[in-house]
Parts: C-alpha cells; sequence; structure tokens
C-alpha cells in the first residue's frame, strides 16, 4: 500500500498540493484523474521528492519514504515514467534502460525479461541512440527503463498523451500486463477516462492540489467525471 | 616547426588537463569553481614541498598531488559547493572566495607566519623546481629536435585523458556521471546517488588540476597567484569546446595551445594571449553552445 497523509507540496513560493491525503491499494492499478492543472504530475514528483519542498508523510508498505531523499525512494522500489519520456537521447537505447537499474536490488544492471516480449522493437536497436526513437517508441523505452529498477510501484504520468495511436494500444496492453504478471502496483495518471475505467482498480479525483473523491473503480461515476473533468 | 608545433602541444596538454577538471564539474554539477585554478597552484607547490621536505622528485610528486588536490577538492565540495547546488552565481562568489583563502593560505604558510615559524617552500616568494636529470635538456629521435620534458608532459596528459575517456565511458560510474549531466532529477529518479557521484566527480577533477599543477611547475615559476592566469585559460578551452564534451575539450585544448605557442614563437607571449583571446571571441560569436555541446543543462 503506497500512503499519502496530509501532503502539501510546493515549488518556490507556489503551494501547488493542499493537504492531500491517498491510498493506492498493492498490486492494483490506481487512476489519478482531474483537469489540468491540478497538480496530477506534481503528486508523483512529490512521491519521489522531486518538488523543492514537501510536508506530510509518504509510505510505501510501512516504510517511510518522505524522510528519504530521491534516489533512496527510488531504490526503495519506486520507479518514474514521466510525462514527456525524459529519456537521454545521446545514450544508446541500452545505456536508457540499464540507467534505471542503479535502483535495483545491488544495483543489478541488466535488461528485465519481459522487454524483449513487450517491447521487441526496443530489443532490436539496443545500439541505436534514444534521440532517433519515435514517441511513442521512447515512451516504451521509458517504461522499459523503469522496470530495469525492479519497483514495486510505477508512477505513469499520462503514458499515452501525444502518441501515435497504433501504439497507444500496445502501451495500454503493456500497462495492463505489468501489473497482472509483475503484479506491480501502477499508479496512472491519465485523461482518458475510459482506459481509467478499463483498466483501474481504484481511483483518486484531483481538484485544486486535494483529492475529492477517492476509492474503487465503480465509485466513478459519470456525475463524477462531470463535476471535475468537463471544461 | 617540428619544435614550435611541439611548444603548442605541450600548452594544450596542460590547458587540457585544467579544462577537462573544469568541464565534467561544470557538466555534471553546473557549478562553475572559481577556486580551480588554485587546486593547479595547490598541485604546483606539493611538488615544491615534496622535493625540499621529502627529497621526492616530479615523478613521485604527480601521484602525490593528485591525491592532495583530490582531497583538497572533496573538501571544498563539502563545505562550500554541496550547499550551494543551482545556485550558479553564489558559487562562484564562494569559490573566489575559497580562491583567495588559498592563496592567502600559502603566503603566509598556512598562516605560521603570525607565530614567527616559516616553512621553507611556501611564503609569497617565487618558487623553482628542478625537473628530473632524465627530462632536462634535449635530444633528437630521427633527426627531429625532441624536448623531453615537454614530451613527458605530452605523455602524461595522453594517458589521463585516456584514464578519463574510459572513466566516463566504459564504468559504471562513468554512466551516472553522464545521466547527471544530461538530467539530474531523472538521474535522482533512476536511483542515482547525484551527490555522492558529484562530490567523486568534483574530488577527480581538483585531482587532475592538481598533475597540471605539478607539470606546470616544471617550467613556470610557481608563485602564490599563479592559479588565476591558468584558470581562464581553461574556461576557454571549456566554452571554446563545448561544456562537458571530452572531445571538443580535446580540440579546443589542442588549437588553442597551438594558437598560443605559435603566435608566441613568430612574435611575442603577449601577443599571443590577444590572438587567443580574439579567437575565442570569434568562436563563441560563431557557436555560442561550444563546437561540441549536446543538448543538455
Amino acid at each position: 500500500m503506497l500512503t499519502l497523509e496530509h501532503v502539501d507540496s510546493f515549488y518556490g513560493r507556489s503551494h501547488v498540493l493542499h493537504d492531500l491525503s491517498m491510498h493506492a491499494p498493492t498490486e492494483g492499478i490506481f487512476a489519478i484523474l482531474g483537469r489540468n492543472g491540478v497538480g496530477k504530475t506534481t503528486l508523483l514528483r512529490t512521491i519521489l521528492g522531486l518538488t523543492d519542498r514537501s510536508e506530510g508523510t509518504i509510505t510505501l508498505d510501512g516504510v517511510e519514504l518522505s524522510a528519504m531523499v530521491t534516489h533512496e525512494r527510488a531504490r526503495a522500489g519506486v520507479a518514474y515514467v514521466p510525462q514527456g519520456r525524459h529519456i537521454i537521447p545521446d545514450f544508446t537505447i541500452r545505456e536508457n534502460i540499464l540507467m534505471g537499474g542503479f535502483a535495483a536490488k545491488g544495483q543489478r544492471r541488466r535488461i528485465p525479461d519481459i522487454v524483449p516480449e513487450l517491447f521487441p522493437y526496443l530489443m532490436e536497436n539496443l545500439d541505436r541512440p534514444g534521440g532517433v526513437l519515435s514517441g511513442g517508441q521512447q515512451q516504451q523505452l521509458a517504461i522499459a527503463r523503469a522496470l530495469a529498477a525492479e519497483p514495486k510501484v510505477l508512477l505513469m504520468d499520462e503514458p499515452t498523451e501525444g502518441i501515435q495511436p497504433n501504439i497507444v494500444e500496445q502501451i495500454e496492453n503493456a500497462i495492463i500486463r505489468l501489473n497482472k504478471e509483475l503484479r506491480l502496483t501502477i499508479l496512472l495518471v491519465e485523461q482518458n477516462v475510459g482506459f481509467a475505467r478499463k483498466a483501474g482498480h481504484a481511483f483518486a479525483m484531483v481538484e485544486h492540489g486535494t483529492v475529492v473523491a477517492e476509492g474503487p473503480i465503480d465509485g466513478l461515476t459519470e456525475d463524477l467525471v462531470h463535476k471535475h473533468m468537463t471544461i | 616547426m617540428t619544435e614550435t608545433l611541439f611548444i603548442g602541444l605541450s600548452l594544450g596538454s596542460i590547458l587540457l588537463l585544467i579544462a577537462l577538471g573544469l568541464t565534467i564539474t561544470y557538466g555534471a554539477m553546473g557549478v562553475i569553481n572559481m577556486a580551480h585554478g588554485e587546486l593547479v597552484m595547490i598541485g604546483a607547490y606539493t611538488t615544491v614541498l615534496a622535493s625540499l621536505h621529502l627529497g621526492l622528485n616530479m615523478f613521485f610528486a604527480l601521484p602525490l598531488a593528485f591525491v592532495v588536490t583530490a582531497a583538497v577538492g572533496l573538501a571544498i565540495e563539502r563545505v562550500v559547493v554541496r550547499r550551494l547546488y543551482g545556485r550558479i552565481i553564489d558559487t562562484l562568489l564562494a569559490t573566489w572566495g575559497v580562491a583567495i583563502v588559498l592563496q592567502q593560505l600559502v603566503r603566509l604558510d598556512l598562516g605560521l607566519t603570525f607565530f614567527g615559524i616559516d616553512i621553507p617552500g611556501l611564503g609569497p616568494g617565487l618558487q623553482n623546481v628542478s625537473i628530473p636529470r632524465v627530462l632536462a635538456g634535449s635530444g633528437s629521435v630521427f633527426g627531429i629536435p625532441i624536448q623531453p620534458y615537454r614530451t613527458f608532459i605530452l605523455g602524461v596528459t595522453i594517458l589521463l585523458t585516456a584514464l578519463t575517456w574510459f572513466l566516463l565511458y566504459r564504468t559504471s560510474l562513468g554512466s551516472q556521471v553522464r545521466a547527471i549531466m544530461r538530467n539530474p532529477q531523472m538521474a535522482a529518479a533512476c536511483g542515482i546517488d547525484v551527490r555522492r557521484i558529484s562530490a567523486i566527480t568534483f574530488a577527480y577533477g581538483s585531482g587532475l588540476a592538481g598533475v597540471a599543477g605539478v607539470l606546470l611547475a616544471g617550467f613556470r615559476t610557481v608563485q602564490p597567484a599563479m592559479g588565476a592566469t591558468v584558470v581562464v585559460d581553461g574556461f576557454f578551452v571549456v566554452v571554446v569546446g563545448g561544456v562537458g564534451s571530452l572531445l571538443g575539450t580535446v580540440l579546443s585544448a589542442g588549437l588553442l595551445g597551438q594558437i598560443n605557442g605559435i603566435v608566441a614563437v613568430l612574435t611575442n607571449d603577449i601577443l599571443a594571449r590577444a590572438v587567443v583571446f580574439g579567437v575565442v571571441i570569434l568562436l563563441i560569436l560563431w557557436k555560442p553552445r561550444g563546437l561540441f555541446a549536446f543538448k543538455g543543462r
């Protein structure tokens, strides 16, 4: 269980998350929904300690993450697939994947067994620079990198945003498989309510930097969506 | 002509050692270390003191200076730089302060002057280092005049550049350094201990500066302010080569060293400096990010 209790988070002087509490069940897909700019990305970054300052308690299976610095949180089992991918263009695909391995137990750096099954294209091009990949392929690379960390929890920020339709489905299937087969807890920031309902087990609706509704995915009613997501 | 080229090459070599340290610390940490020249100076003084007090010649001074300056660098990182990450202007001023303190420490015999104690080899005066007999004089190979000392400088530089390349591109430590250069936040999110790796990088870069100081001591007078001029040249090399680029640094050190060497032989040292300044200005106008810049910081 990944829990956040009374979390506040800041960038410089701007106060983004306000007294946010949230409980993501273990081995589930937890959809984080809400309009643009309500703090969903900040929420993921706060879990990793990537904002300027934050208060409150974050725990993963009873271990307090909020007392740790970023790389310790990564080594405690939190991996991040950021919006915009942030792969390193002049590293080879192999180097990009293995970069995630610094967070694995004993810094064991290897390409996870599931990567060739999920993303065969990456395996066939291991020595090409990451920068030549298309957006969708870079997204796959960012996921592979996160998996190399052998994480317990995967934080994914709009993994299908701005990606060509034929790869969107591949990525969505990969997310479902990772949860089912590797039993990964996945925190999924998503705009696509359809996919959230299809894949998710539980959800949190975010507005003005705090959670306004939370629970099993059945509770994600049209009313809620209408109230907090339509513009 | 070969002799002139050789002078340029050896000047370029020392520049390269200084610039390598600067470029990896700036690339990896975004820190402009104004005390880098003083680390060169400390390397030179290590040579002086090692020969005066321990009877060790330059060959022993090289590893010794590397260790001493790396330790001083590590201390600077721990005490000053670490507390100022992400604040470029503040680090610039603070390390400049460190530079002044280091210079004064040497001038004042580590402060012992106040107690009437003088350490031979320190103090405000000029010091000289004699180079080992093997490297003195000049010889010739296949009729080409070769100066052993300049060849030695070149050899040490090639060795250390190759070592740096190997560390950066062929070791796990190097992957972490390069990851931090490109994207420190993502590196941390991938489990890389950014602070620890930065400290190691800083110490290594400082060690290289120390080695440059030893080599410099062989043909320049050693004095407390010697670091200030060389660090300027080091920054030229970094800016022209492109921050964080090993290849760019090597080429730009070679280029600036050659220009300096050739013009100095044809005319004089002062004009040579002016020409180097001019070339640097033109190159920066033409390529503001340096000859070999990667997209990053």
